[in-house]
């Protein structure tokens, strides 16, 4: 009865964690962000760079969102803003998750001094606030971009690197992993084959909390005049214009409302994941159910 | 722009200005105060010193403009005449030497008579001290006549001085007083603490309390000769724009000092009312006219397009209602401003035409300017997505290069970037302080501008004939066929002066904008 226990309840657990109210609320928003960035030119209802006399205008049936100092249409900039605030963050968190989960499997699995320079350059990049790391790198290489993308990747590779090493320390001594290496694999297959599916689901859970932190650092750099360069349509920068403003809440207000909702939405759906996927939490889980 | 920090007001000045107080129907609750009461206005606070000779910002010259006399000062919001304070003043035919003549008693809150030590004292201890203003005395040299007289000698002619002498920081102190509590005329001067815990002026307030950083009070002066003025206290409070409208609007505060076009538009009427002037800052565009780092830029040609395709009335409104376009550099406030100018106005097919027959090819310019500046509220961030866009309605694809102001100034300085958005205010109320935009000088440089460039010479000879010019209708006209020959040859483009805005209690009385010193509290009813 315990085998049949033990054996079973890892594949329940996805969909409880699924279950939560909190995760399906954020399910929905992302699904809903997601159509959105798919759809994004047959929902806008006017162009989002398009200059009007209509400067500053409350919400009304022709402009929902209302409109900006220049007059352009804040819904349509909001949606246009899905369509570069969403895939720049799932790219920097590919490639964040890429890097560094890979840096931090060869340290991992090699140790010695490639892990020690590994892991000392990861410690140095977390020893500063990411924020400020980040508008360092950005100031310094110019507002654009790729530049911004390029100041966050810098910033947010370590994590990865330590979680994922911390993981592939405790795999690489399990015994089919000795088994693999004694019958002669090389370490690259044996990262790919033997290590790398039983560290991946961690990963993958902290890539989806991280997500949020990607939007909320692209945004942030762009608010701060070192991300996104205008008249682009980037929530951050729409943020920023909007504060300028405070009589005219709606500039402001949305944007802040689209960053708000979908990082909410990818914490909701992380920490399910992570519930779901990450062994320390399925022990604790697991016990509790036992 | 030297010491653009601590650069004149941005306060808004006369000529070309609009004045709108009205009453609201908003239900605010904002009245003025009974006379005697307390008077508070709020401020954002840039205030470093309330010792004038240290003193070069906005909130230290709305400051010491309560506290201290000058020798000469400006009525109300017209800066274009010097008339006298303490001191009338006579200028030489050569410009160099300016005599001021006590007119009048003038006493210290002590008691004591201004004399002519006061005046040698306090301009000599400005000097040196060799703090942020003392730039407005170089090259002057201070003299006592007699008891009542003065003289201040220019090496060469310097007839912006007059014009120099109302400065808040040319404030006129007790010099015993000064002295006693360490004051010196060499850096070695050690009366800021003593100023900063009272003040030493002969103007209807002196310091009360001072914290840099939250909050001056000011009583009356008993010994001020002058009309006694109907508020016995202020309270100058260090408050953000956003709080500073809420105060107005519940009567916490009677005046607000720093809200823009678009907050301010909510309270003209009822029981606050709103005065709006053209300020003081001139926002402008330029472009390199050095061909290596302009390229199709350095093209007058390809500039005087530029200057045709903006909409200026556009951009007036996105800066808010009272800024105004100038005709040329020098601000509508100015003797030698320039009203109107052909050569800069809206006019498609003339631009058209222009970058036709100009070597611009389409090819992308890149467009500087700072992304976290606002300029009496007017985000430059703003203004330059509006010109990208009337640029591009002519066929001019600008990109846009915004950077921080810490950085942003630097390249623009380097006189190696493209072309870009910049502001200027003045340091001093005189068209002299705008020939800093001619060929191979301070800011002409910036843009690559030298004597030698293409169709420089011409504006030379005209820059020698303003310096020489002498009096105010010589040297307005002077000024003005400068102006003029810049905008057909230069790299600027003034584009506009944004609106200062201040919102008072509604039934106060007396308030006139100033683009030096904001405001004369002791003015207001």
């Amino acid at each position: 009865m315990t085998l049949v226990s033990t054996t079973t309840r890892p594949r329940r657990r996805v969909p409880e964690a699924l279950r939560s109210p909190l995760t399906v609320v954020g399910v929905v928003v992302a699904a809903g962000w997601l159509l959105v960035v798919v759809l994004g030119p047959l929902l806008q209802p006017a162009d989002p760079l398009a200059q009007s006399p209509d400067r500053l205008a409350p919400l009304s049936a022709a402009h929902w969102f209302g409109t900006d100092s220049l007059g352009r249409d804040v819904l349509s900039r909001v949606i246009a803003g899905a369509r570069i605030s969403i895939p720049l963050s799932l790219l920097l968190v590919a490639l964040s998750a890429s890097v560094g989960s890979l840096l931090g499997a060869v340290a991992g699995l090699l140790g010695g001094v490639v892990d020690e320079v590994v892991m000392r350059l990861a410690d140095l990049v977390l020893a500063f606030p990411t924020i400020i790391l980040a508008m360092v790198v950005a100031a310094a290489l110019g507002p654009s971009l790729t530049n911004a993308v390029i100041a966050m990747l810098v910033v947010t590779w370590p994590q990865y690197a330590r979680v994922t090493r911390s993981l592939v320390l405790g795999a690489r001594d399990r015994e089919f992993v000795v088994a693999g290496r004694l019958l002669g694999i090389g370490w690259f297959t044996s990262l790919r084959r033997d290590v790398v599916p039983n560290v991946a689901g961690p990963v993958f859970a902290l890539t989806t909390l991280d997500f949020g932190n990607a939007i909320l650092l692209l945004s942030g750099l762009s608010f701060l005049g070192l991300g996104t360069v205008p008249p682009t349509p980037e929530w951050g920068l729409m943020v920023s214009d909007g504060v300028q403003n405070f009589t005219a809440w709606w500039v402001a207000a949305f944007p802040g409302l689209a960053i708000c909702s979908i990082v909410l939405a990818f914490n909701f759906i992380g920490d399910a994941l992570r519930d779901a996927l990450d062994p320390r939490m399925q022990k604790a889980v697991g016990s509790r159910a036992l | 722009m030297r010491r653009r920090h601590f650069l004149l007001a941005s306060a808004g000045a006369a000529s070309a200005a609009t004045l709108v107080a009205c009453s609201s129907d908003d239900g605010g609750s904002g009245e003025a105060p009974a006379a005697g009461a307390a008077l508070v206005v709020d401020n954002a606070f840039d205030l470093k010193t309330a010792d004038p000779a240290r003193s070069f910002e906005l909130t230290g010259a709305l400051l010491n403009r309560q506290t201290y006399e000058t020798a000469l000062t400006f009525q109300g919001s017209d800066v274009s005449t010097p008339v006298p304070q303490i001191a009338s003043f006579t200028i030489s035919d050569d410009a160099r030497v300016v005599t001021l003549k006590i007119e009048g008693e003038h006493k210290f809150a002590d008691g004591s008579l201004v004399d002519a030590d006061d005046i040698v004292f306090s301009y000599q201890r400005l000097q040196g001290i060799k703090g942020n203003p003392s730039f407005l005395l170089d090259g002057v040299e201070v003299r006592k006549v007699d008891a009542a007289t003065v003289e201040l000698v220019s090496a060469d002619a310097n007839p912006a001085l007059p014009s120099i002498l109302p400065n808040p920081s040319l404030g006129i102190l007790n010099s015993e007083l000064v002295k006693a509590n360490g004051g010196t005329t060499d850096d070695s001067d050690g009366a800021e603490t003593f100023l900063n815990g009272q003040s030493a002026g002969s103007a209807a307030y002196q310091i009360d309390t001072l914290d840099v950083t939250s909050q001056v009070t000011l009583k009356l002066n008993p010994a001020f000769v002058g009309t006694k003025p109907t508020y016995s206290r202020i309270v100058l409070e260090n408050v953000p724009p956003a709080t500073q409208k809420i105060n107005v609007q519940s009567g916490t505060a009677q005046i607000a000092t720093d809200l823009n076009a678009e907050e301010a538009s909510g309270l003209a009427g009822g029981r606050t009312a709103v005065i709006s002037q053209a300020s003081a800052y001139m926002i402008f565009g330029w472009f390199n006219t050095d061909p290596r780092f302009g390229g199709p830029v350095s093209d007058p040609l390809f500039v005087q397009a530029v200057r045709h395709a903006l909409d200026y009335a556009q951009l007036g409104e996105l800066a808010g209602a009272g800024s105004v376009q100038p005709g040329g550099v020098v601000p509508s406030q100015f003797v030698g401003t320039l009203a109107q100018d052909p050569s800069n106005t809206y006019d498609v097919a003339a631009a058209k035409d222009l970058l036709g027959r100009s070597s611009y090819d389409g090819q992308e310019i890149q467009f500087l300017f700072s992304n976290d500046v606002a300029v009496s509220g007017v985000q430059l961030q703003i203004l330059a997505q509006a010109i990208q866009s009337q640029l591009k309605a002519v066929g001019i694809t600008i990109a846009l290069a915004p950077k921080p102001s810490a950085t942003s100034l630097d390249s623009f300085r380097s006189g190696e970037f493209q072309a870009g958005l910049a502001y200027w205010g003045p340091d001093f109320p005189d068209p002299s302080n705008y020939l800093a935009f001619t060929p191979g000088q301070n800011v002409g440089l910036r843009a690559g501008w030298t004597p030698q460039s293409a169709g420089a010479g011409e504006v030379v000879t005209l820059v020698d004939a303003a310096k020489a010019a002498s009096g105010p209708e010589a040297r307005g006209a002077a000024y003005e066929a400068l102006q003029r020959q810049m905008n057909v040859s230069g790299p600027f483009v003034p584009i506009v002066q944004p609106a200062q805005n201040v919102v008072t209690a509604a039934g106060l009385e007396g308030v006139e904008l100033n683009p030096i010193w904001t405001m004369d509290l002791a003015a207001v009813r």
